[in-house]
């Protein structure tokens, strides 16, 4: 561990410095406050060791400077010094040092004194390393849950995009054919010859041709254009484009991602009443604010039996901020998993349906919005999910 | 080319998929369709259907469960299910029991389309001339045991119509004709 001591007296200097690398220290000696905050500056000390009264750059001014830069990893301060009265403790404390040792020293007062300020830097360093694994694991965490969540979206979007580009596709080798079959028998016409023009007409079914034609080009437009709308819900739902805090109108938000489980509900055969209020907009990250819609509606549609009902509200709360609700009259939640709900890797879904983080994440993404989520359930009857958001986010 | 079109029958609860459908293959065939299950068994309670083609993601009556029930009320109709990739699991299981002729997955291909309902068609006539060969084979025998009185004779003609009933029992199943 590398060890900064800084004393003007040669003698004590020499002497704090013998020790500590009997000791196995790695010690770096400064002649005063001026080297001492040179030699930190150039290198990482986790314990630093100084005299007080120092000229110019003295004890308490090395430690005030130390606290002032933020480093990563804390650094142990211990001063030393000749004065022992409670002022002189207090005024220590408050530049930011750690432990006083009194001059002069006791050798082993010295080594137990070290000892402790080393179990505090390993302890610091630990604890750092320990957040920074959480950190991680979460931030693994919200995306595992986000993949999983899209993934159960991605079948059913292809199957709402399938339909339309299978008769889009088909409509055009009609047009193509029929427009074929039609220009030939107006080319036998030309030649004169109604006999084969009408044999042409007839094998080619162009009479259905001329009543069909321009509705089946009407609904390749459609089909194209709800292919169209598909991507473009998809791409209003993710929000892949904005990375940070935005105002939105949260009414859009619930829209767009009710159109990405459009087919979830028509699966179930799922009646959704949705009531919008005007809502004022609302400063938010609007893709995670979607991902908690998402995660709400899918498990409002989950908990349902075939036919049932998911409702979607919206409206402001006037001083406080908006409220978004999602009831179900599905299965309910016992009461002894409520208190479980949020829990990460909680789930009653069976295996591969649910990863048991999408209320968790939910929570997570409210949280950070300053906003909470309420529930209320009764088995048998149903759930109501309500979240509170503010108009803006805390400030951090 | 034949002279006379097969009657088929398109379900899909899409009318854009049916009308889309029915520009295809309105010169070839002779071609109704629904857009529900319980539509489709009115169709085929009145109607001679020859392939029966559905979509399997269809609310209240799913396609393989059409399918099962068709063959009850037309056996001889030849059973082609046609879906989309996330439906793959339930029409594996159906074809793997043998209630299915073939699948064709969405989006399909016009032209590919049209090939596999010719191939139902040409099915259909195969299964179908096969049958009246062994109720031909089925009467001829019979008669022959009327006529003779040699054991040896009566014998083979047993375990060959034994064979023929159940050659015709099995084609029910393939999707084919079967006894009516």
């Amino acid at each position: 561990m590398q060890v900064l001591i800084a004393d003007d007296d040669p003698v004590s200097r020499r002497l704090l410095q013998s020790y500590l690398q009997k000791w196995g220290y790695e010690v770096s000696a400064a002649q005063n406050g001026a080297e001492a905050w040179r030699l930190f500056q150039g290198a990482t000390f986790a314990i630093v060791i100084t005299d007080w009264m120092m000229p110019d750059v003295d004890g308490l001014e090395l430690i005030r400077r130390i606290r002032g830069i933020h480093r990563p990893g804390y650094v142990h301060a211990t001063l030393l010094t000749a004065r022992s009265q409670k002022e002189d403790l207090v005024e220590g404390m408050e530049a930011g040092a750690d432990d006083f040792l009194t001059k002069p020293f006791d050798r082993d007062e010295l080594r137990v004194r070290l000892r402790a300020a080393e179990r505090l830097v390993n302890l610091e360093q630990s604890l750092a390393e320990q957040n920074r694994i959480l950190r991680e694991t979460q931030a693994a965490l919200v995306q595992t849950e986000k993949l999983a969540s899209l993934g159960q979206l991605a079948a059913g979007i292809a199957h709402e995009i399938n339909n339309p580009i299978a008769y889009v596709t088909n409509n055009l080798v009609v047009i193509r054919r029929d427009t074929q079959a039609a220009l030939a028998a107006l080319d036998a016409h030309r030649r004169g010859d109604s006999a084969e023009a009408a044999r042409l007409e007839q094998e080619a079914d162009i009479g259905y041709f001329r009543e069909n034609f321009a509705r089946t080009c009407d609904k390749t437009l459609e089909g194209l254009h709800r292919v169209r709308d598909i991507v473009r819900n998809l791409r209003d739902f993710a929000r892949l484009d904005e990375a940070e805090f935005k105002e939105a109108d949260l009414n859009d938000a619930i829209r767009s991602t009710i159109e990405i489980v459009q087919h979830q509900i028509k699966a179930k055969s799922i009646r959704l009443e949705s009531e919008s209020n005007p809502l004022p907009p609302v400063l938010c990250h609007p893709g995670k604010i979607n991902q908690v819609f998402l995660n709400l509606l899918m498990n409002a549609i989950q908990a349902c039996t075939r036919g049932g009902v998911v409702a979607t509200r919206t409206r402001a709360e006037p001083g406080e901020g908006i409220v978004i609700e999602v009831q179900d009259n599905g299965c309910g939640i016992s009461p002894a998993h409520r208190s479980r709900l949020f829990e990460p890797f909680f789930t009653t879904k069976p295996v591969g349906q649910g990863t048991g983080l999408g209320l968790s994440v939910s929570f997570g993404i409210v949280r950070d919005h300053g906003g909470a989520i309420e529930v209320d359930s009764e088995v048998g009857s149903g759930s109501t999910f309500r979240v509170r958001l503010p108009l803006k986010p805390p400030t951090k | 080319m034949t002279t006379t079109k097969h009657p088929i029958l398109v379900v899909d609860d899409e009318s854009e998929i049916l009308f889309s459908l029915r520009g295809l293959l309105r010169q070839e065939f002779e071609l109704h369709t629904a857009e529900s299950g319980v539509e489709a068994i009115n169709i085929m309670r009145r109607n001679a259907i020859h392939v029966l083609m559905t979509d399997q993601r269809m609310p209240q009556m799913t396609g393989v469960e059409l399918l099962q029930q068709a063959r009850e009320i037309c056996p001889e109709a030849v059973r082609i299910v046609f879906t989309g990739y996330a439906d793959l699991k339930a029409v594996i299981d159906a074809i793997n029991q043998g209630r299915i002729y073939r699948y064709l997955t969405k989006p399909w291909e016009p032209d590919e389309l049209v090939a596999a309902l010719r191939q139902g068609c040409d099915e259909y006539d195969r299964v179908t001339q096969r049958r009246h060969l062994l109720l031909d084979l089925r009467d001829y025998l019979n008669r022959c045991r009327k006529l003779s009185g040699d054991d040896v004779l009566q014998f083979t003609g047993n375990d060959l119509l034994e064979r023929i009933e159940y050659v015709l029992a099995a084609d029910v199943g393939r999707g084919g004709l079967g006894e009516s």
